[in-house]
């Protein structure tokens, strides 16, 4: 690392100053990611498993909005039922569809009708706390199908009082229905594995909307859920500036839907970008005083994640610049570049498979995460929207994850893609017409090594381009079943209870 | 935060981080990693692969007007003992582009059997076995020179803590190549000379008798820690296999008792020395003839028995007339300096070495390229696939 940056900084590196400076901070922004997440990991811990104290008095909140499909909360809510622990499950509605207060019924729940409240589910949420009385209470998302033992595995922690909030892992059973879902899940599993591991050892867990059981007392002390795009985030970041302390257990005690299609993905992670950044931006200013270091260090490295939009765009153009106009921004050897920066690749490869023996559920999560990778790369245009949308201070309207894929529209997703891959096309056949024909004998042997490399470099995203082409062109026809119709709640879990 | 202050955070951000990008590259030095050679000899392999599916492609390559030179390009022992007299350029572009060597032969119509590069010691990248560079003059059919100079100072005394520090290490710094503390670079040279197996020129430390110019002269070393390092020198590409070098001892003749540096005959291959005319650029320089500079030194040179190389041969532009000095000169080569076996051009548009502004060695004007290519031609010098060098 020190022998990257020694060989990096050396003043006859510099080419175009403006472009050097630009290319420099974003190859650190990119090294720093991945010291940022040993230091994370160097964090890892598991807490230990505390029997479930019975008596405590315990709500499932989980919430429809309109166009949300009936027969998913059928599942839904016939699984928070069979959830041994014993509880109440609210179904807070704004659907105005008879035929939810119906199946609400019909399970055991209680419907709870809460129309026109602000702040979409984080606002139904807060306005629920107010009608209810339990102590504690589990936010389910309605595609998440709870185990049994779901309770069991999470209420122990709250015998320790400071405890404000204990998180699970979030997994998924319709993964395999798609390579966007298989991408879109492979991205999460290190998260919720190592990441979220090393985070709780920092004393800095992330609340995700799904699937995170609350201390009543803890949110009433920040004034309830926090509102916004990423109010999960926000929430455990005030619950742990008001001095609570957090859990995470890195089990698989329910199941979920991740975006079967491009678009959905693309909604979701424009979502995200746009609202992670509150946290550099509002929350980490305000609160930042009232956490210790290590939090604000996690909580910055997740606030800054989506920066990775405008780095790749850079990586993205300097190639074209090179090969189209000559101007190099560093005036490095390929060769060289390739020798110093192999061992911090090299040993951050090898991290991330060794921490792959801390993922939740090995048996279907191991491997090499390809298609995350890709779909990462590809969604740098979501990124940047949202980082730009940020710094702007813009909103994007709520939109809420789409449970159910959309199907079609290949051109108005695939735009960007192939965009890329013709700019590609026409690049590399310029580079090879000029240099069959157009350039002299005196410099052609001399300017290979530049010339390849770059065109090198340009191949990697387009492999991405590729894959998430791929996915875009599967969107137009995926299986036409539901993805909970082979879901069989009286037949999920596993875990001991 | 509200838009404005957003914006403001962003844009301070980039602002200290660009900051901090200038100052460490203002901070820092030079070193280079060991294991990018692999990666220079496959940049160089596709550079070659490619070179060869252009010549396909785009007509004839340059290497075909060179055609004559065919049975000396790979027979290291006719390059010892040549019988033609072979022409070279160094061109400012090297090592860029050769484009600039291709330049000068057609405006004097001469094909460059040689092209000379000069390489420095030390832990940067150029300071490197030259393969990209020495696979493209090979690529163009001719035959590579590397001037290669012993700057000391320039390893890192971080990365060599067994070598002098670096503002001591000049003096007698080359009793220390004889005694070993270099064979870490010099091996490293010498195996990969060896692996590009084609024939070229070493010109180790030239000039050593100059005590004005660089580290390794008088100043710093007696006659005999040079032949010592040289000799260690050549003993160490030799125990690489690296026999496809041809060495070139130059000193430079304008001081006296040049010759007592002379590392022995069963270590040199060719005597060369530097013809350059000044002018009266600068106190020390006049308008010199060709004989003036070489003729004097002539006699003493070939007495050695070995091939003769003008390795930098040029006059600049002001004090006289420029093409009859370089048409006087080449006339004479044949004629008066039979032993002469190669003719470097030394042609750079900005050289700095000597003098305080810049100078060009470029042949520039019309007028002297034409009395060049014509005193080439009438000498049979530019041997030509049409017209065979005398020999």
């Amino acid at each position: 690392m020190l022998r990257l940056a020694d060989w990096w900084f050396r003043a006859s590196h510099i080419g175009q100053p403006i472009l050097f400076v630009l290319l420099s901070l974003a190859f650190w922004y990119s090294v720093s990611r991945i010291v940022l997440g040993w230091v994370n990991y160097a964090a890892l811990a598991k807490p230990l498993h505390r029997e479930a104290t019975p008596g405590r008095s315990v709500a499932i909140f989980t919430t429809s909005a309109r166009g949300e499909p009936l027969a998913m909360f059928e599942r839904t809510l016939a699984a928070c039922r069979n959830v041994r622990y014993p509880h109440t499950t609210y179904l807070l509605d704004d659907t105005r569809d008879p035929r939810f207060r119906d199946l609400a019924d019909r399970h055991g729940a209680v419907w709870l009708e809460l129309l026109d409240v602000p702040g979409a589910k984080a606002g139904k949420i807060n306005r629920a706390l107010a009608q209810t009385t339990e102590e504690l209470v589990l936010v389910l998302d309605p595609d998440h199908i709870p185990f049994p033992e779901f309770l069991d595995r999470v209420i122990g922690h709250f015998d320790d009082d400071r405890v404000g909030f204990v998180q699970v892992s979030q997994a998924y059973y319709n993964q395999s229905r798609s390579f966007t879902a298989a991408g879109a899940a492979e991205q999460t599993y290190a998260f919720y594995g190592p990441g979220q591991m090393g985070l709780y050892g920092h004393g800095a867990c992330v609340a995700i909307g799904a699937n995170c059981t609350f201390r009543r007392t803890a949110l009433e002390s920040i004034g309830g859920h926090g509102i916004g795009l990423a109010e999960d985030l926000v929430t455990a970041i005030r619950l742990h500036a008001a001095g609570w302390k957090s859990v995470y257990v890195p089990e698989v005690v329910s199941r979920g839907l991740v975006p079967e299609d491009l678009g959905s993905f693309y909604r979701q992670q424009l979502k995200w970008a746009r609202g992670v950044y509150e946290v550099a931006f509002t929350e980490l200013p305000r609160l930042g005083g009232k956490l210790a270091w290590r939090q604000r260090l996690s909580y910055l490295t997740i606030g800054t994640y989506y920066l990775f939009g405008v780095t790749t765009l850079l990586f993205l153009l300097i190639p074209y610049l090179f090969l189209w106009t000559g101007v190099q921004p560093a005036v490095m050897r390929f060769a060289e570049f390739l020798t110093v920066g192999a061992p911090v690749a090299v040993v951050g490869a090898v991290m991330y498979l060794v921490m792959q023996r801390w993922l939740c559920d090995r048996a279907t999560e191991l491997g090499l995460h390809w298609r995350g990778l890709m779909l990462k790369v590809a969604c740098w245009p979501v990124f940047l929207t949202g980082t730009a949308l940020a710094i702007v201070h813009a909103d994007i309207p709520y939109i809420p994850t789409a449970k159910e894929a959309v199907r079609g529209r290949f051109l108005r997703l695939a735009w960007p893609q192939l965009a890329l891959i013709a700019l590609y096309a026409i690049t590399l056949a310029r580079v090879i017409g000029v240099r069959a024909l157009g350039t002299s004998e005196g410099s052609l042997e001399l300017s290979a090594e530049a010339v390849w490399g770059m065109v090198a470099f340009a191949t990697l995203p387009v492999l991405a381009s590729l894959g998430a082409l791929y996915a875009a062109w599967q969107a137009r026809r995926l299986p036409s079943n539901a993805p909970w119709d082979d879901v069989d709640v009286t037949r999920i879990g596993g875990v001991q209870a | 935060m509200n838009r404005r202050q957003r914006i403001v955070l962003v844009t301070a951000f980039v602002l200290c981080g660009a900051l901090a990008v200038l100052g460490l590259a203002a901070l820092s030095t030079a070193t280079e990693g060991p294991l990018s050679s692999a990666l220079g000899w496959l940049g160089a392999a596709t550079g070659a692969v490619e070179h060869r599916i252009r010549d396909r492609l785009g007509g004839p390559p340059r290497r075909e007007t060179l055609e004559w030179l065919e049975p000396y390009r790979d027979d290291v022992a006719r390059l010892r003992k040549p019988d033609i007299v072979l022409l070279g350029a160094y061109d400012g572009g090297v090592p860029r582009t050769l484009d600039g060597v291709l330049a000068l032969e057609s405006s004097i119509t001469a094909p460059m059997a040689l092209v000379q590069v000069y390489g420095a010691w030390g832990d940067k990248p150029e300071q490197q076995f030259p393969v990209g560079v020495l696979t493209a003059i090979t690529g163009l059919g001719s035959i590579p020179i590397v001037t290669w100079e012993p700057w000391l100072a320039d390893f890192e005394s971080a990365r060599h803590p067994h070598l002098a520090l670096r503002d001591v290490r000049d003096s007698h710094g080359l009793a220390a190549v004889a005694r070993g503390d270099y064979d870490f670079y010099i091996d490293t040279w010498a195996s990969e000379a060896a692996r590009f197996e084609r024939p070229f020129f070493i010109r180790f430390g030239h000039e050593m008798n100059d005590p004005y110019r660089y580290p390794w002269g008088p100043q710093n070393n007696t006659k005999e820690e040079y032949i010592l390092a040289w000799r260690r020198v050549v003993e160490r590409f030799r125990a690489a296999g690296a026999t496809n070098v041809v060495w070139v001892w130059s000193p430079h003749v304008a001081y006296e008792y040049w010759d007592l540096y002379y590392p022995g005959d069963a270590y040199v291959d060719w005597v060369a020395t530097g013809v350059l005319n000044f002018g009266p650029i600068a106190q020390w320089s006049k308008w010199w003839t060709f004989a003036e500079i070489f003729g004097t030194k002539y006699p003493r040179m070939a007495e050695f028995g070995k091939p003769i190389m003008i390795a930098e041969f040029g006059s600049l532009a002001v004090g006289g007339d420029r093409a009859a000095w370089y048409a006087d000169a080449i006339r004479s080569i044949p004629r008066d300096y039979p032993a002469t076996r190669a003719l470097v051009f030394f042609h750079t548009r900005d050289d700095q070495t000597v003098t305080y502004q810049k100078v060009d060695w470029t042949l520039g004007d019309s007028t002297v390229a034409t009395a060049v290519r014509d005193a080439l031609s009438e000498t049979g010098l530019a041997c030509r696939s049409s017209t065979p060098c005398p020999r």
